[in-house]
């Protein structure tokens, strides 16, 4: 089975977490993606990492898997000129550096339209390609506080949460959707686009509803694990050490269906008719009869106790969770790549399947240049003497 | 302001949905600039009621997901109701729904029954764990789909843990999983429109979150395996200071050194062995110490301000009403004022991205039951893609 991209080329000049996740996407859904990268300043994963105590460069890297690697020296005006010959084969180019970098190198959205009229650019940044904070700089916890998503994560009486990696990773999940986007109009009409997608934007995009409310006078708190529209409704302790499970009832009848189920007697002034509002009024002793309970039994218990029911319900998962979930597996959302030692591993496949298609990773991480054999050599027709000259001179490095 | 022409103008959206996830994938194609319709039963889409409710009695989240989009009223519990859905798909590009199987049947809106009918029909299917596998009907709602990622387990880190090591896995604010789960499908649905139509896009919330999670599934293969309580960054982080708090992350050491300028030099910071980052990580908690009295004292707008001109990545935790209102925002058009039935006109955020240079357009705000699709424009979109 064919990838639905297939014949779509990418050339990929992202850098840290966003901007590469977005192209790992399309990598994945079949695009060819040339990772454009330099000796002189090794990706994140090609070094020791140690704010997250990694002090070896990583054998395999999720968002590089499936790429192809090549040197460029973007700062060697020969270099920065391959950059322009692969721009002319591509359909696509992305970049996440900060605002002005792309245009100091020569490699604007005006240069790159130069050679080739009907591009898709993508840029990636902290704040977007204009505005009076478009050269602020930030990285995912900073995203998540400049759009609202981070300060309104938190339990009620303690301060705003740090959004991780998911915040990146949601930035490179818009990106891959707005490109493609800007594909199926270039399909239609045959023009190219420049999409500017800010990351502090995506940040607020999550959290829209806010603004609806402070518009209407109304302020947002942070609400811990709770919902406004659903009691009980939270994460409630299981059996074993730091086990949790997370439970939603979302009616009336799913209540009454909760009072047969847990054996425990219901707190004063409950019965299995108490409406959402007298649950939320006593959502306290509520929860705490529900977490008497759930202490009593595995989460998983628990959870085929409610699911039975249909009520909404799930083991809060760790990762090793996640990785041997067979739901996962089934689906393809986690699947197991080879290392090049061989040694086997767990990775993340694609959040949707589409009939007809298969998608996923094909190879893990490229070596460093590792594929410029087939896009200088065959791609771009360089000779080897050629390439050599280049390497010599610093434009391939 | 200028807005862009929309890369989607042309094509139909019809969405049948009850979820965020499901209604969430059809405001990113609608603000994209297909035309969305909305299909509702007599009493409306389940999330008209979704609190907080606004003055006029409208839901916050509703609002949000429908503006822009179209609505017409067919029971599909009816064969009338179905076939006017099939009137719709006529003139349709993709199709959105997020009901469970049993309740497709119920409405006769499987796939196996749309595509039947409408051979080059995007099927988009969103469901919070998908339509295949083990889980597929089970029952879900934010907070047990945001937990069943593992990224809930691994929350909050930093001064939030500090703060209470002793509770629960905390999960990310609103309908966080939901919206992943939407904007996901988005991407399914452009991917299957680019490759040719007559597709089943099968979008699941969960796979959505585990995609996004990759991090940690890569260091658990690494061997490494993580936990709320050691996964904070060793220095900065969260930081209180005056009128609010603000996000401090020096990950490369040119930013560290535009911080101790910042803090004016002080000598603890002057420290030879601070210049290394290795050192800085195991003084983690005297640095944070010292930081955090440091910060206390400052106004966070001026702090966010000073330490962004010396490239020192620092941000404010602002609020929905400080972002409405910011400069960078506004001047980026990031919200449009729409028409809000009870309420004039409200700024509603558009979409997080651009094209060539200019903010997208919402064509209107949300619509009310079943009035804003007469006859007439069924017409017009089934000349439209007959002609």
């Amino acid at each position: 089975m064919a990838k639905p991209l297939e014949g779509l080329r990418i050339t990929d000049f992202t850098i840290h977490a966003a901007g590469p996740f977005a192209t790992h996407l399309l990598t994945q859904l079949g695009a060819e993606c040339i990772k454009i990268e330099t000796s002189l300043r090794p990706d994140i994963f090609r070094k020791p990492h140690t704010v997250y105590g990694r002090q070896q460069p990583a054998t395999y890297d999720q968002v590089a898997s499936g790429k192809l690697s090549v040197r460029l020296n973007l700062k060697h005006p020969e270099g920065r000129k391959i950059a322009l010959d692969l721009v002319q084969h591509s359909d696509v180019v992305a970049e996440s550096f900060r605002p002005g970098v792309m245009k100091r190198l020569g490699l604007a959205y005006e240069d790159i339209k130069g050679v080739r009229a009907d591009i898709v650019m993508l840029s990636v940044s902290s704040s977007g390609e204009y505005g009076p904070e478009t050269d602020f700089a930030g990285y995912a916890p900073l995203f998540g506080a400049w759009g609202g998503l981070g300060t309104l994560t938190g339990h009620p009486d303690g301060p705003p949460v740090e959004i991780r990696h998911i915040m990146d990773h949601s930035v490179g999940l818009n990106a891959a959707t707005a490109t493609l986007a800007a594909l199926v109009r270039r399909r239609r009409f045959g023009i190219g686009a420049h999409v500017d997608v800010a990351a502090r934007e995506v940040s607020a995009s999550l959290v829209g509803q806010t603004f609806v409310e402070a518009a209407s006078g109304h302020e947002s708190r942070r609400p811990g694990n709770a919902s406004l529209d659903m009691a009980p409704s939270g994460v409630y302790p299981a059996r074993g050490d730091d086990a949790w499970v997370a439970i939603a009832v979302s009616s009336d009848s799913m209540w009454a269906d909760l009072t047969n189920i847990v054996s425990e007697p219901l707190p004063r002034g409950m019965t299995p008719y108490s409406s959402l509002e007298e649950r939320f009024n006593h959502h306290a002793v509520v929860d705490e009869w529900l977490s008497r309970w759930t202490l009593q039994r595995s989460a998983a218990k628990t959870v085929q106790l409610l699911q039975e029911r249909a009520i909404a319900a799930h083991v809060v998962s760790t990762t090793a969770d996640v990785v041997r979930d067979e739901h996962l597996r089934s689906r393809g959302a986690i699947v197991t790549v080879q290392e090049p030692s061989g040694r086997e591993r767990a990775a993340v496949g694609m959040p949707f399947q589409i009939s007809g298609h298969e998608t996923g990773i094909w190879r893990g991480t490229p070596v460093l240049g590792e594929d410029e054999e087939y896009v200088f050599g065959e791609l771009l027709g360089l000779s080897n003497t050629e390439r050599k000259r280049l390497e010599e001179e610093g434009a391939i490095l | 302001m200028r807005r862009a022409s929309a890369p989607l103008e042309g094509l139909t959206v019809v969405e049948h949905t009850e979820s965020v996830a499901g209604a969430y994938a059809g405001r990113v194609l609608a603000t994209l600039g297909a035309k969305t319709i909305l299909v509702e039963p007599e009493e409306g889409h389940a999330l008209r009621q979704r609190r907080p409710l606004l003055p006029n009695g409208s839901s916050s989240i509703f609002t949000y997901l429908a503006a822009g989009k179209r609505s017409i009223v067919a029971d599909l519990r009816s064969p009338v109701g179905q076939d006017r859905l099939k009137a719709l798909l006529d003139s349709a590009d993709i199709y959105i729904d997020d009901f469970s199987q049993k309740q497709r049947e119920l409405f006769g809106v499987t796939d196996d029954q749309i595509l039947e009918d409408q051979p080059r029909l995007i099927y988009l299917s969103v469901r919070p764990f998908g339509m295949k596998g083990p889980k597929s009907d089970w029952a879900a709602e934010e907070v047990t789909l945001f937990h069943s990622s593992g990224e809930g387990y691994l929350m909050p880190n930093g001064l939030a843990y500090e703060s209470h090591p002793e509770r629960p896995p905390l999960r990310v604010f609103g309908y966080f999983a939901e919206m992943q789960g939407g904007i996901a499908a988005a991407l399914g649905g452009l991917v299957a429109l680019l490759s040719g139509g007559g597709k089943v896009v099968d979008s699941s919330v969960q796979d959505a979150l585990i995609a996004l999670t990759a991090f940690g599934v890569q260091r658990y293969a690494d061997g490494s395996i993580e936990h709320r309580s050691t996964r904070s960054f060793k220095y900065g982080g969260v930081l209180e200071c005056q009128g609010g708090y603000v996000e401090l992350l020096t990950l490369e050491d040119r930013q560290w050194r535009g911080l101790v300028e910042l803090m004016g030099n002080p000598g603890w910071a002057l420290d030879p062995e601070l210049a290394d980052s290795e050192a800085r990580g195991r003084c983690g908690p005297e640095i944070n110490k010292k930081l955090r009295s440091w910060a206390r004292r400052l106004p966070a707008d001026e702090l966010v301000k000073a330490a962004q001109k010396l490239g020192v990545p620092v941000a404010k935790y602002a609020s929905p009403a400080e972002i409405l209102h910011g400069a960078h925002e506004v001047a980026r058009g990031l919200f449009q004022p729409v028409e809000v039935s009870g309420m004039g006109e409200i700024p509603v955020l558009v979409a997080p991205y651009q094209f060539d240079g200019l903010p997208l357009t919402l064509g209107a705000g949300p619509p009310e039951i079943g009035t804003s699709l007469r006859a007439q424009d069924l017409f017009t979109g089934m000349e439209f893609n007959n002609g």
